[in-house]
């Protein structure tokens, strides 16, 4: 008889924390970061937090001032890349720093190597998880495009 | 803790996947491609067609978990074509008219099934 009491109770605090755990992710808040000039007719936004999470859209080497694709090679691209990344970033309110993982998309896997020296310059310490591998082809011909998400401190 | 979601008006899954997984406030979509969800095959169609379907079946799993399109906050799109980009662009516009998720989009050699197209969402409930 004891043993079903107790069985009772687990069973009514296991359902108790339960909800209480739902209740706690039941619905954050919504912000949308975009810039004077982002174009409308583009079907994403450049980031989207939720709560303290921020999820950055794949960024490529536009030039921010033209929306065209900058010219150079895989090393501009690459520089150009990471900073549209920082600029998105911060403009939501968030560091380099606060970025928990990123995915790298490349047309060459022989542009690993030059992608990770210059990556190392945005990242300098405490990288993000990553993830990175060559793909068929990149919108608008870019060589590289990089997404992430950052969690604020 | 983790809950599993699956969804009865979404295909059923290709592979040994949950067709999404909540954990901490946060859903996970499978990568969903053009299956009809009656006969469980790849949709006749082109671009346009697997790409509405993909997003039908992305919503599907969304209300089975009880998320709507409004909480996607992330998405990557996969192409067998990167020449499809601005088709799936305009039927992708459709399902996401305002406050649109962050995206990734790129052409990868191959997709499962032969699909031209295959989408996955990372969705946040909003207040």
């Amino acid at each position: 008889m004891s043993r079903l009491f107790v069985l009772l109770i687990v069973t009514a605090m296991f359902f108790w924390s339960c909800n209480t755990v739902s209740e706690k992710h039941e619905a954050s808040e919504r912000r949308i970061i975009t810039f004077e000039n982002t174009p409308a007719s583009r079907p994403y936004s450049p980031a989207v937090e939720a709560g303290n999470m921020l999820f950055v859209s794949g960024q490529i080497a536009l030039d921010p001032s033209t929306g065209k694709l900058i010219e150079g090679g895989f090393e501009e691209q690459t520089r150009q890349t990471l900073s549209n990344l920082k600029a998105v970033i911060e403009r939501a309110g968030y560091k380099l720093e606060d970025v928990v993982r990123c995915t790298v998309l490349l047309t060459d896997i022989n542009n690993y190597t030059p992608m990770n020296r210059i990556y190392m310059e945005f990242f300098p310490s405490d990288p993000p998880a990553r993830m990175a591998f060559a793909v068929r082809d990149l919108p608008m011909g870019a060589l590289i495009e990089i997404d992430a998400i950052a969690v604020k401190k | 803790m983790k809950r599993i979601i699956s969804a009865k008006n979404a295909p059923a899954a290709a592979g040994p996947y949950s067709h999404a997984v909540e954990a901490g406030g946060i859903l996970f979509v499978s990568g969903q491609v053009a299956l009809d969800p009656a006969t469980g095959k790849l949709i006749n169609g082109g671009i346009r067609e697997q790409t509405e379907q993909a997003l039908r079946n992305i919503g599907a799993i969304l209300k089975a978990a009880g998320y709507s399109y409004a909480d996607v906050v992330k998405s990557t799109v996969l192409l067998s074509n990167i020449e499809d980009f601005k088709t799936m662009n305009e039927v992708y516009s459709k399902f996401f008219p305002s406050d649109q998720p962050a995206r990734v989009a790129y052409a990868v050699k191959e997709l499962p099934l032969g699909a031209l197209i295959e989408i996955e969402a990372i969705a946040v409930k909003s207040k």
